[in-house]
């Protein structure tokens, strides 16, 4: 794909973004550990020269913070990014400097990253005077070009920020960053606070602009039809790991990776024919990355979990099962309130032998909605009898030992295939599960 | 077919400011039908939030409803106001700006209620949710027990001023009853929180995004009204959240056959959720019929470009076609008496310098556009020429216009001429 060499210009390897909480020397002082919040964990992929990568996921997936990182605007955790052949976080004096002319950013609030106290001149003008670049006359010319490349009038060069609308102040974003002629450009969620029609004509802009400077783009969006539009590949992001990568009409029309499926799914289409498609939504939240599930990240809302080989039951009783499981071991019930108006109250906290019947049947109740076969039902019911003595991890470990799941155990990789799923039900670790469509 | 439960007729809303006089919404007619979803849609800036706040009566200075009728189906409510304002009473229909404000405000919650953009800052991070729920039904207990006025009892014990006093040093679910707070609980669950029992204590910084829009619906639900007014209640979430809060609104309309006006600038949840669709541009309805007549047999050209603009997510990768220029200015000075869309259109005409009437569209009954494509063909020959505007209205239109949003609809002049090379080339 590279012109000057097989070698992509931007290689991320392993990369990694830790942000500590409970850090501060009054924390140390008083033994508390500090807590990783995990943003960016361990994610890898190449950008070709002249190519638009998307870098696709929720909000607080940690897409937005790898685009810092790998430009080095943050200072990452562990990982390696090389750009153009060089170790990103190995650079030092006229290096890194030369590294930062090559790289550059436009940020996602053109209300935000615009100095309101400065003219778009000035603005477009500042990166030649930070690395020197051309005498005033040249610097003056350039700026010129600039403004009217990306749509602007020259006579606009005195007024300030305020003056403009949304689109156009991305635009004089876009122009700052085209300033210093770079190869690489890191384009965070550009268009979100635009309009669609303004969208559109940003949109087009950029696509011209890697045509006429043979760019390479890496654009972060949470919105898939920008996505789908404008790149070439696309890489999707779940709770700081890449789920899934491939040629965008691939990953699109063929998603493996089940919250890829999911995400296609949830978006509304503006035609007609919306109304009567058949959608499936994503249950649940968003797990939090300071203590993200282990193995598999997504399997706390897959629907597609992998349940144990001789295990002889619906999908979706299974995917009730481990909800259920889920929330034992977090112990994210609270036993006080099941039942009425406390029927089930003791002093110490565990319920009187003579209630737990009733209280098994409450807890069932409130907490699962399909019916079980007999024998799941007995395993259940054991593990709510602990829960009802309080035992906590009794009750997990019974529903443990019968039903943990390969996603569990093992966190998938994304293999090395054309098109790299990191999910148990395809690539390498599919060959010592089940088959995959024993159970679909 | 039935039968009307809103009707806005020939509705003004302007904004006094310094830079003059803001017309945000001008002469606005919308019909909406008892258990139907209308949805409006437009860019920011079009006048769709300011349109459902004077629904609501929620203008503030300098903002005012200057001009029109608001008027609500309500047989009995027309009959428990018609002694005191006859002149507001038609039949079933009472027309709401005839009312005084004590009046419109016992009708927020129980006949209207709203839902918000952003969830995060409509609630009181310093109350559980579950107060806030609470208080939002007591709010309606104590409308339903003295309609038609909801300032609040200090007479009986529960609300005594000493009562308020201690709970502020107390913990202030003191100040909630007991039925209210189970009644939240219940609406808690209707909108499919988890243990709303544990949930109802919790503060608003321990909800997640799309659990706290829930949470609003909830509020809003509490008095049981006729219409429900979601304004860009998705915009904040990601889109699984997204569909999971439009799942829910889609339900419990079917459940309680209220009507929702939904508000909204994105065009797939307008396709996902309405039954009939309003377009808005420059503080008017441009267009509007059935979600078909506007997605597919869509007459007016800002209509087609707003449809153009959108990327697809299934089809191949094509160039898109947006609409050129900015959104217009809407001080009143500085609009002229013509089409507003002419200057941005790719089709405007001589007839497009007067400003065009609502035209019924053939082929359908409920179709109806706000432009001259609607009787007669495009003509060559009859083009507006290019630099028509740029030398006649854009030169005064510099300052921002936007009453929300100050900053966003800023144009310099002349911005138009470069943005059409690079987006409408292809048009």
């Amino acid at each position: 794909m590279s012109r000057r060499s097989g070698r992509p210009l931007v290689q991320v390897e392993d990369l990694q973004k830790y942000f500590w909480e409970n850090d501060s020397i009054l924390d140390r002082l008083f033994g508390d550990d500090p807590v990783p919040v995990r943003a960016v964990d361990g994610v890898s992929f190449d950008i070709h020269e002249g190519e638009t990568l998307g870098l696709v996921g929720e909000s607080g997936c940690g897409k937005s913070t790898t685009g810092e990182t790998l430009l080095r605007l943050q200072e990452p955790t562990d990982g390696h990014v090389t750009f153009d052949g060089h170790e990103v976080y190995d650079l030092g004096g006229d290096e890194l400097t030369a590294f930062r002319r090559e790289a550059q950013v436009v940020f996602q609030d053109p209300f935000s990253s615009l100095d309101p106290r400065m003219t778009i001149g000035e603005t477009i003008r500042q990166p030649l005077e930070v690395h020197d670049i051309g005498t005033d006359d040249e610097r003056r010319e350039r700026v010129r070009d600039l403004v009217e490349r990306v749509g602007l009038s020259p006579d606009q060069l005195d007024r300030y920020p305020h003056e403009f609308s949304g689109g156009q102040r991305q635009r004089i974003g876009i122009a700052r960053a085209l300033a210093l002629e770079p190869e690489f450009i890191v384009l965070d969620e550009p268009t979100s606070a635009l309009d669609v029609s303004v969208q559109a004509q940003v949109l087009n802009l950029l696509d011209d602009l890697q045509d006429e400077f043979n760019l390479t783009y890496l654009l972060i969006s949470h919105d898939l039809s920008v996505i789908r539009h404008v790149c070439d590949r696309v890489a999707v992001m779940y709770l700081g790991e890449i789920v899934e990568i491939g040629l965008v009409d691939e990953l699109f029309e063929n998603p493996d990776h089940p919250y890829t499926q999911a995400l296609l799914e949830s978006v509304p289409r503006a035609s007609t024919d919306e109304r009567d498609r058949d959608r499936e939504t994503l249950a649940g939240d968003v797990p939090s990355p300071r203590d993200p599930p282990s193995g598999c990240r997504f399997r706390t809302r897959c629907p597609m979990v992998i349940p144990p080989e001789d295990l002889e039951l619906e999908q979706e009783t299974y995917r009730e099962l481990m909800s259920l499981r889920e929330r034992i071991e977090r112990r994210d019930i609270s036993l006080e309130s099941v039942g009425d108006d406390g029927q089930f109250d003791a002093d110490d906290g565990s319920v009187p032998d003579e209630d737990v019947p009733a209280f098994i049947a409450a807890v069932k109740e409130r907490l699962l909605d399909v019916p079980l076969p007999p024998r799941h039902d007995a395993i259940v019911e054991e593990a709510l009898a602990e829960l009802a003595a309080e035992n906590w991890e009794a009750a997990a470990e019974r529903l443990r030992t019968e039903y943990e799941s390969v996603c569990e155990r093992e966190s998938p990789d994304l293999g090395e295939q054309a098109h790299p799923v990191a999910c148990h039900l395809h690539g390498t670790a599919s060959e010592r599960t089940a088959e995959p469509d024993s159970w679909t | 077919m039935t039968e009307d439960i809103l009707r806005v007729h020939d509705l003004s809303t302007r904004y006094f400011t310094q830079d003059g006089q803001v017309n945000a919404v001008s002469n606005l007619d919308l019909r909406i039908e008892r258990g139907e979803v209308f949805g409006i849609v437009g860019e920011s800036g079009s006048g769709k939030s300011v349109t459902a706040r004077s629904i609501m009566d929620l203008i503030e200075p300098p903002g005012e409803i200057t001009g029109g009728e608001i008027k609500y189906r309500n047989g009995e409510f027309a009959e428990t106001v018609a002694d005191e304002h006859p002149n507001a009473v038609n039949g079933e229909f009472v027309n709401l700006l005839e009312l005084p404000p004590n009046v419109r405000q016992s009708l927020r919650g129980t006949s209207f209620s709203m839902i918000f953009q952003d969830p995060e800052s409509s609630f009181n991070p310093t109350l559980t949710v579950g107060e806030q729920l609470a208080e939002a039904v007591e709010v309606q207990r104590r409308a339903s027990a003295r309609p038609r006025s909801t300032r609040a009892r200090t007479q009986s014990e529960e609300y005594s001023l000493g009562n308020f006093l201690l709970s502020t040093v107390l913990p202030s679910q003191k100040y909630i009853t007991e039925e209210s707070r189970e009644r939240a609980i219940e609406l808690l669950e209707l909108v499919g929180i988890p243990d709303p029992v544990e949930r109802a204590d919790e503060y608003p910084h321990e909800y997640s995004g799309g659990m706290l829009q829930r949470a609003m619906i909830a509020q809003a639900l509490a008095g049981e009204p006729d219409v429900l007014v979601a304004d860009e209640p998705t915009t904040a979430l990601d889109v699984t959240i997204q569909a999971q809060v439009l799942d829910l609104l889609d339900e419990l309309q079917e459940e309680t056959g209220m009507t929702i006006l939904l508000i909204t600038h994105n065009l797939g949840v307008i396709a996902r959720m309405c039954d009939r669709v309003g377009v808005m541009y420059a503080g008017e309805i441009v267009e509007r019929g059935s979600l078909e007549d506007v997605f597919d047999e869509q007459v007016h050209p800002y209509t087609q470009g707003l449809l153009g603009s959108v990327p697809d997510l299934e089809g191949a990768t094509r160039r898109l076609q947006p609409i050129p220029g900015n959104v217009p200015s809407l001080l009143d000075h500085e609009m002229d008496d013509r089409c507003y869309f002419a200057d941005r259109c790719p089709k405007a005409m001589e007839d497009c310098l007067e400003h065009p009437p609502e035209f019924e569209v053939p082929g359908s009954d409920d179709h109806e556009v706000r432009c001259v494509l609607a009787e007669m063909e495009y003509a060559e020959s009859r083009a507006v020429p290019d630099d028509h505007f740029s030398e006649t209205s854009r030169t005064a239109a510099d300052k921002h216009a936007d009453p929300d949003r100050t900053e966003d609809d800023v144009q310099p002049q002349r911005a138009e001429q470069p943005v059409d090379d690079s987006g409408g080339d292809r048009l």
